[in-house]
């Protein structure tokens, strides 16, 4: 540093703040925008949860008679309960799947590169492509089950997709496929970054496989083990086009999901008030997984300084 | 001040010589221009509205229509946004109820006169009439008419069910679905899993039962019909068709079975006239089906009506103006009608166009006779599935009940009939 300083004479005269001040423009001028526009909308929507508005904004005030209609209405109750199977055994599982290949990876095995990409793959096909796809490969009559059958095992049964119980299953495993990969590669490089002189010091003293990754390499993987469930957790909230695409809510409307709710109440039904609501109580459900999220990483950082 | 003069003339003259092309325009008679929002993009949807394009440029009009592909949804959100942008497209799609609902946002066009002047009232069904002219003047005008309860018919199926009599009843659909069951069809009933399939389902149901209960409940949300033994006994039929259905069709939609269909391992289909028009492209021989009128326990054909339309929003430019009267008498005109339903494989909303000459087919014909009929019969009701009955919100909350009640078997006709009511007082 100093030795720039040194180098440079004629710049170090500068004030401060007029030669970061590129910097900041870069940062501040986009990060300002895109709060305000975020921001701005959020507050509009809002706004709108509480006027009669129907097929147009209006003013106007119901008070809390969209958040009333909106929660008394079946397709909420059941998008609800949807969400939170949905969202849980999604996390988890994907969250489970995506560490056990990084774990296979991270045996330094040959092709590691191909099977990364590989796996890694479905994360660049749209939702959309995964949810028509997989909504062929399940269906008992073109897929999976019409498949065994020809093969000639014809009391196999696997027609979750039509199964009001089971069918909300089929959206966990389309969107398994599609992200553990993304699990998968943070997991991998969180895998890399472990100490290596720790896992030689435990070889050393004689440590297993096995008892290497519960012991030493598993716990130093838990910040990233947060950062997974946290970004599976919002993605798995504001899920739309794969279910839409997949079972479109059905059969009947068993796999309805918030994101679906809030679609139909505000374009398919004109009812933008109750719609605008549906939407403001997703934001709550957001916010009551990324608030304890943000006070954790706050009290880590915390720790850290004072460490 | 000799500058100033100078500037200010300079001003005076270029204002002038920018506003005099838009003053002569007003001045000499406006050449008609139109500005037209519709889903039709593809298909034989957009060869339709290409070819009226055609003839509205044919009488010196310029054409400017921008389609919106995909979902009726997302032409209505291009619409919403223009309206609330002060700058409404001349002309666009809309139709049933939402005429009316739509027409409260922004001022529309007072169609009396042209409509009176073409003497159009007369050879429209009443029903239908009435949803264009919400509040007792035309605003809107329908282009062409389908109707949602055809029952089609596989030859092959009639074959393996040794049976060639058409079935008028919902008795005689039964016991020919049980004789196709019999005789080797794997799936009586073909079927899509879509939303508007299932709606169809209980709306060809219901109207078959009972065309009076079907416009007190579904029309005139009357509390008493939609509580009475109709709904119940609709339901009931809705079950015996489900569980002649394939089960495994998912979300699909129905044309994915049409193969089977004509395969004659599904029987019958309860589908809109629009299926026609998709057998005919998929390349499938008319000789391969037959269309009749959907079942009706009163042996008079129940004709559940489907229609699109135009709806015109003011404007004040003189050329818009005069593109709107000139779109307005095209969409009236039987030679019109005829060109857009030929393309369409749907019916001409106007009664007296003859359907007996060339480029009409034997459904087309079967069709439009049923639907005289069942207006002189007073049987031709609107369509819910499709929107025509109630608003899109409404239609929602009914179409829940009844899809979950196709999809769940374990619900029973009774419990389906009261959520029903329920779904119906929620909405209102």
């Amino acid at each position: 540093m100093s030795n720039a300083a040194a180098m440079r004479p004629g710049r170090s005269a500068l004030p401060e703040w007029v030669r970061r001040l590129p910097e900041y423009l870069m940062i501040w001028v986009p990060l300002l925008l895109s709060a305000a526009h975020l921001i701005s909308f959020s507050l509009w929507t809002i706004w709108i949860s509480f006027t009669p508005s129907t097929l147009v904004p209006v003013t106007g005030w119901v008070g809390l008679r969209n958040y009333s209609a909106v929660a008394a209405s079946r397709n909420w109750q059941i998008a609800f309960d949807n969400l939170l199977l949905f969202g849980i055994s999604f996390v988890v599982l994907s969250a489970a799947t995506g560490l056990v290949l990084a774990i296979l990876l991270d045996q330094r095995i040959r092709g590691e590169n191909v099977l990364r990409s590989i796996f890694l793959y479905p994360l660049a096909v749209s939702f959309v492509v995964t949810g028509t796809v997989w909504s062929w490969l399940l269906n008992p009559g073109l897929g999976i089950q019409k498949l065994v059958h020809d093969l000639g095992w014809s009391s196999f049964r696997f027609d979750w997709l039509i199964d009001r119980d089971m069918a909300i299953w089929t959206i966990v495993i389309a969107a398994i496929w599609q992200s553990s990969g993304f699990a998968m590669a943070l997991f991998l490089a969180g895998l890399r970054s472990v100490d290596g002189d720790i896992v030689k010091a435990a070889q050393i003293d004689g440590a297993g496989p096995v008892r290497m990754y519960r012991r030493i390499i598993l716990p130093s993987l838990w910040p990233i083990t947060i950062t997974v469930i946290v970004i599976q957790l919002q993605f798995a909230i504001s899920t739309f086009d794969l279910v839409r695409a997949l079972t479109n809510g059905g059969p009947g409307i068993a796999t309805q999901l918030p994101a679906l709710v809030v679609y139909d109440l505000m374009f398919q039904r004109s009812l933008l008030g109750r719609g605008a609501a549906a939407a403001v109580l997703m934001l709550l459900i957001l916010l009551a997984v990324l608030l304890p999220y943000a006070a954790w990483r706050y009290h880590q950082r915390r720790r850290a300084t004072h460490a | 001040m000799p500058i100033t003069t100078t500037r200010r003339r300079l001003l005076a003259g270029s204002v002038a010589t920018l506003a005099l092309p838009a003053f002569a325009r007003a001045q000499g008679a406006a050449k008609p221009r139109l500005t037209v929002i519709s889903q039709w993009s593809a298909g034989s949807d957009g060869a339709a509205i290409t070819a009226l394009g055609k003839k509205f440029e044919e009488k010196g009009g310029v054409w400017q229509h921008s389609p919106v592909p995909g979902f009726t949804t997302e032409m209505m959100n291009k619409l919403r946004a223009q309206i609330m942008a002060g700058d409404p497209p001349a002309c666009s799609q809309l139709k049933g109820p939402e005429i009316a609902a739509w027409s409260k946002i922004a001022p529309t066009v007072d169609l009396d006169a042209v409509v009176a002047a073409a003497g159009y009232e007369k050879v429209v069904a009443p029903d239908l009439a009435k949803l264009h002219k919400p509040g007792g003047k035309w605003i809107a005008l329908p282009l062409q008419i389908y109707s949602t309860n055809m029952l089609f018919l596989s030859k092959r199926a009639m074959d393996k069910a040794k049976a060639d009599k058409i079935p008028v009843t919902w008795a005689e659909f039964n016991d020919l679905a049980e004789k196709m069951k019999a005789g080797g069809v794997a799936y009586p009933v073909a079927n899509g899993g879509t939303r508007p399939d299932d709606g169809q389902k209980f709306e060809a149901a219901l109207a078959g039962i009972s065309p009076l209960a079907y416009r007190a409940a579904i029309m005139n949300l009357e509390k008493k019909a939609l509580e009475g033994p109709e709904i119940k006994a609709a339901f009931a039929q809705v079950r015996k068709i489900a569980d002649w259905m394939d089960p495994n069709v998912g979300a699909q939609h129905f044309s994915t079975n049409l193969k089977r269909f004509i395969d004659g391992d599904m029987g019958m289909m309860i589908m809109g006239g629009w299926a026609q028009g998709v057998l005919r492209n998929a390349g499938f021989k008319l000789e391969d089906f037959t269309i009749a009128p959907g079942p009706s326990d009163n042996g008079k054909p129940v004709f559940l009506l489907n229609a699109d339309a135009f709806i015109f929003w003011q404007r004040k430019d003189a050329d818009l103006q005069a593109g709107q009267t000139l779109m307005a008498q095209l969409v009236m005109d039987p030679a019109i009608q005829t060109m857009y339903s030929q393309i369409t494989g749907s019916i001409p909303v106007r009664t007296d166009v003859d359907l007996s000459g060339e480029g009409w087919s034997e459904g087309q014909r079967t069709t439009a006779k049923a639907l005289k009929d069942a207006i002189a019969s007073n049987q031709a009701v609107l369509s819910m599935a499709h929107n025509m009955a109630q608003e899109n919100g409404m239609t929602a909350a009914m179409i829940d009940v009844i899809t979950e009640y196709v999809k769940n078997k374990t619900i029973k006709p009774e419990q389906a009939a009261t959520r029903l009511a329920e779904a119906v007082e929620g909405s209102r």
